[in-house]
């Protein structure tokens, strides 16, 4: 049986799996009950049955004892399916819980489904009474909807429906929005740097500690996105705000940084970056990249799309620059097919793990020598205590994320971990403060 | 108004689709879960402490939207016939969450078809999502009986069965050892602990036993089924502490002399709501009878000695159990429920429990079967 595919051996359609879905004991990425934590003076509603509650209750516990606070839950029953009186339940519910609950929320994310799609709930019905009962609060309609993911996946949809609240306003100078991320954009940015440089003021969910400066959002000029998963978001306030949007691609081609930050310095009528600082910041880039090969020389590399969104185009990079890359573990396709032939030709012996293909249940993770991993994933995927501990790009973009991205390499190469007790916290850098219990 | 879908503040108890999976986990097969997903990493994350490191068996189907309009079963079939011939399982288990269930799924039917087409014997398990973990258990635990067991086996004297025993009443390996040594110290010979720690061999003469003795309520619907086609009795209670131990055993020395089934406790003592109890037990139904039972024999005979757990339908419902807790002047029951103590002076005793608070203090969780077991030191 074979538990991985040669990237000679296959064509892009078939890059990933199919079948039985599997479940592997390490984390993935953040999911729907992380993002809704971001939201400050937020309160979520799941309405479900018990074995999709159990899933959102238990991630929320395990961020602590005061994100229990953050969510409360509906169960739908039996009686509910026979008597028809989801929308009822809905409404009863959720005012017991706003009516119980020592705090007002500011926002109110009520989660239905799979189920209340299966029997045509009118929930929006519900909603229209409660916005008019509860006029303090924002209520949202989310959604924990697996069965649609191929038309609606669940994060992008939650990115999208929490900006939903902001309004039409005036729009202020020198202040733009992030979309989208779960985690803080800091100097590892290139686009950081220069709006900061700039006098720019950002706002990004993953920051904001206050629920009137989230509405502050709604006066920005233009959003910026870092990931596909928030591309939803953005075309939404495009329509609704006239908010720009630029996409910074995550990408590790120099020629794409350039032109997306020439985007992004254009849409706010900044001056663009000059050819000077381009030349230093690729020279400090390759003099980084060239430090990081000297350290680890052929060490093999594994790269997983939980550390970064396009593990692909990452791989493509290092073996330009002569790494020695192993193996890649993804659940989907994220990259482009002219990148993942550009791999293919580089490195044909490619080894491509699906991560969540019931075949990856019983493959041996053995390998010879030392191995990193990039990501949780990869690290478990291949059995190896030398990873970067890293989600969903973790605040890195452009050059300085690169040269961080290198340090994180070289770092990783040096420590053994524990990878057991790493890979099986969920929620890397779950927001709240007092961080998860495990 | 009694509503017992809204929790505001607490946990909710693990659903019928992760028992059938968890006693299903040891004995060689291969369960699916029919679902979009969700059920399999809240499984494999909270619910199924033997995952990590481990390779048995389990997958969701990964049910789309149009699949299910659709009804188009030949997905789940293929799916399931390719996997069972690259990976061989001695038997395969179908059950599926809530969207199965109102698309009105057949589970028999399509048992029947992934069987003919690769050899391998299918159990359906018609589950829904809506449900208590201990109804899985139950149901998945009768089917494989259903199937493998041979009911034409004669009982043995002195011979049991453990019937309900998951890691999720029971966590850890030690939990269940102990279990079954404080049985063979008073002369019984344990046969099969169903199903954790136990081979599939032995589960197949499950019917050497003379009694089975159900020691979470997860074990009950085998335990009816094995009365009705083999006419064993069963005993209903947990062996937690030597006094409760001894009183177990001697029903079931009665239970095999007389073929009668019968209970450890009378739960009606422990049901009936009284003012100000000195101790409310939270737990599943049958550890937490046998919990008062111990309790009052550590406490007194008069000790206002409560029990509260989650139907097996309904969960628990919050407004009771913040009454209750309100009342009480000690509480022994998973830490996770502390956010429902809000506005009472009650003692929380911590007693976790996986089915509620899954892995979160799973390494605080005491050998509470047995003979050291001693309640008194907790209260």
């Amino acid at each position: 049986m074979e538990y991985f595919k040669v990237i000679k051996d296959i064509s892009y359609k078939d890059a990933v799996g199919s079948g039985l879905v599997y479940s592997s004991p390490c984390r993935g990425g953040w999911n729907i009950v992380h993002y809704g934590t971001l939201v400050p003076g937020g309160h979520m509603i799941f309405v479900c049955p018990v074995s999709c509650l159990r899933g959102v209750v238990l991630t929320t516990a395990e961020m602590g004892p005061d994100a229990m606070k953050l969510l409360s839950t509906i169960t739908v029953g039996e009686d509910n399916i026979l008597n028809g009186d989801m929308e009822e339940e809905l409404r009863r519910g959720t005012e017991k819980v706003i009516e119980s609950l020592p705090v007002r929320p500011r926002m109110v994310m009520i989660f239905t489904s799979c189920i209340h799609h299966f029997l045509t709930v009118n929930y929006q019905r519900i909603y229209k009474i409660l916005r008019e009962e509860y006029p303090d609060i924002d209520f949202i309609d989310c959604y924990m909807d697996p069965i649609m993911r191929k038309k609606t996946p669940p994060m992008a949809n939650l990115k999208r429906q929490i900006l939903r609240v902001l309004k039409p306003a005036d729009k202020k100078d020198g202040q733009v929005n992030f979309v989208g991320n779960c985690f803080p954009m800091g100097e590892n940015c290139d686009l950081t740097n220069l709006l900061t440089e700039n006098g720019i003021t950002i706002y990004d969910l993953s920051t904001i500690e206050d629920y009137d400066d989230f509405h502050k959002m709604e006066q920005s000029k233009v959003n910026f996105t870092f990931h596909a998963n928030a591309a939803w978001a953005a075309k939404d306030l495009k329509v609704r705000l006239s908010q720009g949007w630029v996409a910074m691609r995550e990408t590790y081609d120099y020629d794409a940084i350039d032109e997306d930050m020439k985007k992004a310095a254009e849409s706010l009528g900044l001056a663009p970056l000059s050819k000077e600082h381009i030349v230093k910041e690729r020279e400090k880039t390759e003099a980084a990249v060239t430090a990081l090969k000297e350290h680890i020389g052929d060490t093999p590399l594994a790269i997983d799309d939980t550390a970064v969104d396009r593990p692909l185009e990452l791989a493509l990079y290092l073996l330009k620059h002569g790494f020695k890359v192993e193996s890649v573990v993804m659940e989907s396709k994220a990259d482009s097919e002219e990148v993942f032939e550009q791999v293919k030709k580089l490195n044909p012996e490619l080894k491509i793990y699906s991560a969540e293909n019931w075949t990856m249940r019983r493959a041996h993770f053995t390998h010879e020598g030392k191995l990193i991993g990039i990501g949780a994933r990869s690290a478990y995927a291949r059995d190896t205590g030398f990873f970067v501990d890293i989600n969903e790009n973790a605040g890195l973009y452009g050059y300085a994320g690169i040269r961080e991205l290198c340090r994180l390499i070289a770092e990783a190469a040096d420590n053994e971990q524990d990878t057991h007790a790493i890979v099986t916290k969920k929620g890397w850098h779950c927001n709240l403060k007092e961080g998860c219990i495990i | 108004m009694k509503d017992w879908h809204v929790h505001v503040f607490t946990s909710t108890y693990t659903a019928d689709v992760s028992g059938v999976c968890s006693a299903m986990y040891e004995l060689g097969g291969m369960s699916v879960l029919h679902d979009p997903s969700g059920c399999n990493s809240t499984y494999t994350t909270h619910d199924e402490p033997r995952w990590y490191g481990s390779e048995s068996l389990m997958f969701i189907s990964g049910l789309d939207e149009m699949t299910a309009v659709m009804g188009d079963d030949s997905v789940i079939i293929n799916d399931v016939v390719n996997a069972a011939k690259g990976l061989k399982p001695r038997f395969i288990t179908l059950c599926g969450a809530s969207i199965p269930h109102i698309i009105a799924f057949d589970y028999k039917g399509v048992a029947k078809l992934i069987e003919d087409k690769c050899g391998i014997p299918v159990l359906p398990v018609p589950t829904d999502g809506l449900k208590m973990y201990t109804s899985g258990v139950g149901l998945a635990l009768r089917e494989w009986m259903r199937r493998f067991a041979d009911l034409n086996i004669k009982p043995e004297e002195g011979v049991i069965n453990l019937l309900g025993v998951t890691p999720i009443d029971f966590s850890r390996k030690e939990i269940v050892d102990e279990m079954k040594a404080s049985f063979e110290r008073r002369g019984f010979s344990v046969n099969a602990v169903c199903a954790m720690g136990e081979s599939f061999e032995a589960m197949e003469k499950v019917c050497r036993a003379e009694v089975n003795v159900v020691v979470s309520s997860a074990g009950l619907l085998p335990a009816k089924f094995l009365k009705a086609k083999a006419g064993i009795p069963f005993v209903v209670g947990t062996p937690v502490g030597s006094a409760v131990t001894d009183k177990l055993c001697e029903k079931i020395r009665q239970s095999a002399k007389d073929k009668e089934s019968r209970y450890l406790y009378d739960s009606d003592r422990y049901t009936t709501r009284v003012e100000k109890p000195d101790l409310l037990i939270i737990n599943e139904e049958v550890n937490a009878f046998s919990m008062a039972e111990a309790a009052r024999a550590a406490l007194s005979e008069d000790a206002k000695i409560e029990a509260l757990f989650p139907d097996a339908d309904e969960g628990l419902d919050e407004d009771l159990l913040v009454a209750r807790i309100k009342e009480a002047k000690a509480v022994m029951c998973d830490p996770l429920f502390f956010p429902a103590f809000a506005g009472s002076s009650a003692k929380l005793i911590r007693m976790p429990h996986e089915g509620y608070s899954g892995r979160i203090y799973r390494g605080e969780i005491p050998v509470f079967t047995g003979d050291a077991f001693d309640i008194k030191k907790m209260l």
